[in-house]
């Protein structure tokens, strides 16, 4: 088993973590037997072909999916073992998320989306602050804006400040750049690796290659295992490993 | 929370424009019913007692329906957000945070609802005005009058109604789960909750208990029971409808190709909003079958079992004097009186109608032995009084002091006199304001022509079927009047419910609708198959609403064989086919409309555009 020293430098870590859908012969081991660490801050991508369990992985490593065995650890809390109003609790101060389809809430203007986290949190958040974290993503003067008055790559910026604006110890990221065009991706991956660089955690699933070489390490999902994991490559080796799991 | 509360109203209007429309609509009648109300029961009416009546089920009427469409409403729409509440809960939200959330919107559409519904409650007290003069509860002159705290009512009654409908549904929107948010189509959370399956046979039991006690419960308390059943009974069916009514919609004949089949697959896809357009339809189908339906089987059961037992040909509106000899003549004069029975603390008194009555002429009209005579009372056909003891009679110009009751004649369906009394009892004078019909038996051979020209100078002369179906007639009519303005109060409503869901159901809609034409329906075929499948889903309701009403019909029926001895059924036929066609005439409008709005932006600009 894993040291507890091991323990205090990972920023997520999993212990034998399975997760299994549905029953009897149509069993799913979506994530099967899986233990892991995403170093404390370091950008870490995962990659796999469609159904490799990539994301059940990330959603379970962020507390929103229970495991079946197994435990999770963000730091030294046991999210397997935390209850709903901990899980919340979590969610507004330690742990941010990002996902393909931006997810923001449609009423609210830029700056209330990036508010929002501090105030389900019972803090009333400076306008400073606010305004701070939306300059972080180049969007200070979108501020007002609704989601459906901008862009999807200036949208997926306000998911990002929002989710920055609590100062998480990891950010999950599910296909971050999955529906961007190129440019408005390479803005986002530019700004994540950015937020790396100045000691962020972050584990991002992608299944774009591009993407996955701007991650410090890239982990290699199939059948629910980690098969293999690379260090500093560049997209073309990325790819190439990538085609060599998926056949 | 509350900030948010208000984004999302604004945001999300044509969620909640129905809610509104609710919350307005309960506020005004409240309001309108509650001063209307206060102004005939502090007024010294003549006969404020059926106004008064009408106004407390009008009240209690729109309470109830208001709330039931308003928590239906929430309960769509918290089912059609799941996705913006699992969001909330992703990025912090406590689940008491997504209640108060709820809560907060509910508040706003309460006071939005007083707000419109105070000016609303004084275009409704002037139409209710109208309709109690029309139907004249009240005389000409009579006016509803405005008092100050009113306001306070309304603005509470708005809060109320909305903050009690929300509840159940913030309950069950604090249950979503954060990952929700992330799938696009997401699995359907579960329709056939445990609160539905508890309150479906808690509902189906009663309306079973009330079907089966009906019978037993005398001519009275069978009606009254059987009139109760079909509002348990629609609740029930409401209460089933995610698994009813999917089943039933697609035994519908949706037509041949690829339009029909979609249809039927959205209808089988899509359980919770099909339910939602079908529970007010069936509300409203239950309410007015099985109500006017059950009210009249048992005016016509009444007037077959008068009919059955009386032996005459003629009826006179008036006296015939004794010596009338072409005939038996059973001259009845009717006095309005009260009884006081008991002794001490159980004493009551209750106005009653009292019938003089020569018995011997009345048992042989009536085939039913009367035999009463000096200081004694008999118990009459409408029954109330007690059949043995005594009772102290009073009549409007003397006291007739304490009387025994030697006998009763059966209770009747249709009602009549509580106390038939003989002659001499009464002075005279006391009898000349006394309402008189005379019924006569012509003797065998003589001309009915004949008679009735010599009978016509004692009063106007009718056939005896013709006097009980305007006797039955004039008996009921406070009733019809009350059932008929309840039941236009719970229709509207009902309507306000299946347009509401319909708006909602399109508003979500959108993007499915665009993914069905870039799959290559035209625009025209999108709208068609909403049409289809909203007529389905309508069938399907009229058939549960049916369902719903039979249950009212089969205690009515079997109350009318167990009092009667024959067991009769008259239905409604051209108001069952009035609601058919309006609940398939809106259904079919607000299908056509919102499915067209939902589709008129291309749909290439729905699909790229997320949230």
């Amino acid at each position: 088993m894993t040291t507890t020293l091991i323990l205090s430098q990972a920023a997520v870590a999993l212990h034998g973590v399975s997760r299994v859908f549905g029953r009897g012969p149509s069993a799913v081991h979506a994530v099967d037997d899986v233990t892991l660490e995403f170093p404390r801050g370091g950008w870490t991508a995962v990659m796999g072909p469609s159904g490799s369990g990539k994301s059940t992985l990330l959603h379970c490593a962020a507390g929103l999916e229970r495991v079946d065995t197994g435990r999770v650890m963000l730091g030294d809390t046991d999210l397997s073992a935390a209850t709903d109003s901990q899980l919340t609790a979590l969610r507004r101060t330690r742990i941010g998320f990002v996902f393909q389809s931006f997810n923001l809430i449609g009423s609210l203007t830029a700056e209330q989306n990036v508010a929002l986290p501090l105030r389900l949190a019972g803090k009333r958040p400076s306008r400073s602050v606010v305004r701070a974290t939306l300059d972080a993503v180049g969007l200070a003067d979108r501020a007002r804006h609704r989601p459906r008055e901008l862009s999807g790559g200036q949208q997926q910026r306000v998911a990002i400040a929002r989710a920055m604006v609590t100062r998480p110890e990891v950010l999950f990221a599910d296909e971050p750049t999955g529906a961007l065009d190129s440019t408005a991706a390479r803005t986002v991956l530019d700004l994540m690796r950015a937020m790396a660089d100045a000691g962020q955690s972050i584990v991002m699933v992608t299944h774009d290659p591009g993407a996955a070489a701007r991650a410090d390490a890239v982990i290699f999902l199939r059948d629910g295992r980690v098969v293999d994991r690379l260090s500093g490559a560049d997209t073309r080796q990325v790819a190439d490993r990538l085609a060599a799991w998926e056949h | 929370m509350l900030r948010m509360s208000r984004a999302g109203l604004a945001d999300r209007w044509t969620l909640f424009v129905g809610a509104l429309l609710s919350v307005t609509l309960g506020v005004a009648l409240v309001q309108s019913s509650l001063l209307l109300l206060i102004s005939a029961a502090t007024s010294s009416l003549e006969d404020g007692d059926a106004a008064v009546a009408m106004l407390g089920i009008m009240l209690g009427g729109a309470t109830f329906l208001a709330g039931f469409i308003i928590s239906s409403t929430f309960a769509f729409t918290v089912d059609q957000r799941r996705r913006d509440l699992a969001l909330l809960r992703l990025v912090g939200g406590s689940r008491s945070q997504v209640r108060r959330l709820l809560l907060g919107e509910a508040l706003l559409l309460g006071l939005g609802g007083a707000a419109l519904g105070v000016p609303a409650g004084l275009v409704v007290m002037d139409v209710q005005e109208w309709l109690m003069h029309r139907f004249e509860f009240v005389p000409e002159g009579f006016t509803g009058q405005w008092r100050m705290w009113i306001l306070g009512v309304s603005v509470g009654t708005g809060l109320l109604l909305a903050i009690a409908g929300v509840l159940v549904a913030a309950h069950r929107a604090a249950r979503v789960r954060p990952l929700e948010a992330l799938r696009e189509t997401g699995p359907a959370a579960r329709v056939m909750t445990a609160g539905r399956w508890i309150a479906g046979l808690l509902f189906f039991g009663g309306a079973l208990a009330l079907m089966i006690v009906a019978p037993h419960g005398g001519p009275a308390g069978g009606q009254a029971m059987a009139m109760n059943v079909a509002m348990p009974a629609a609740v029930a069916v409401v209460a089933f409808a995610p698994l009813l009514v999917p089943l039933l919609a697609r035994l519908m004949p949706f037509g041949g190709g690829v339009l029909g089949s979609l249809a039927r697959a959205n209808v089988r896809d899509a359980r919770r909003r099909s339910a939602s357009v079908a529970a007010p339809l069936i509300v409203l189908v239950a309410l007015v079958v099985g109500n006017t339906g059950a009210g009249t089987t048992f005016t016509t059961s009444g007037i077959a079992e008068v009919a059955r037992s009386t032996r005459a040909d003629l009826v006179v509106q008036g006296r015939v004097p004794a010596g009338f000899t072409d005939g038996t003549v059973s001259t009845e004069l009717s006095l309005p009186g009260e009884i006081t029975t008991g002794q001490g603390e159980d004493q009551e008194t209750e106005a009653i109608s009292v019938l003089v009555v020569d018995p011997a002429a009345y048992s042989a009209v009536h085939t039913t032995p009367v035999a009463v005579r000096g200081k004694a009372v008999v118990a009459g056909p409408g029954g109330d009084v007690p059949t043995s003891g005594t009772v102290h009679v009073r009549l409007p110009q003397g006291d007739l002091g304490e009387l025994p009751v030697v006998g009763a004649v059966p209770a009747t369906m249709s009602g009549g006199a509580n106390l038939l009394l003989p002659p001499g009892l009464v002075p005279e004078a006391q009898l000349a304001s006394a309402s008189a019909v005379s019924y006569v038996a012509l003797k065998p051979g003589a001309d009915p022509a004949a008679v009735r020209t010599a009978l016509a100078r004692f009063g106007p002369v009718t056939s005896v079927g013709d006097w009980l179906k305007s006797d039955a007639a004039a008996r009921n009519d406070i009733n019809q009047k009350v059932l008929l303005m309840v039941l236009g109060l719970g229709a509207l409503y009902a309507l306000i419910g299946v347009v509401n869901a319909i708006v909602i159901g399109a508003a979500t809609r959108r993007r499915e609708f665009a993914e069905a034409r870039v799959t290559g329906l035209t625009r025209g075929q999108v709208v068609r198959a909403a049409l289809l499948e909203a007529y389905a889903v309508t069938g399907a309701g009229l058939l549960l609403g049916a369902l719903a009403a039979a249950s009212a019909l089969i205690a009515a029926v079997a109350t009318t064989s167990a009092v009667t001895g024959t067991a009769t059924l008259d239905l409604p036929w051209t108001l069952i086919g009035v609601t058919a066609l309006v609940a398939l005439t809106v259904t079919g409008l607000t299908s056509l409309i919102t499915s067209w709005s939902a589709t008129r932006r291309a749909p290439v600009t729905l699909l790229a555009a997320r949230e």
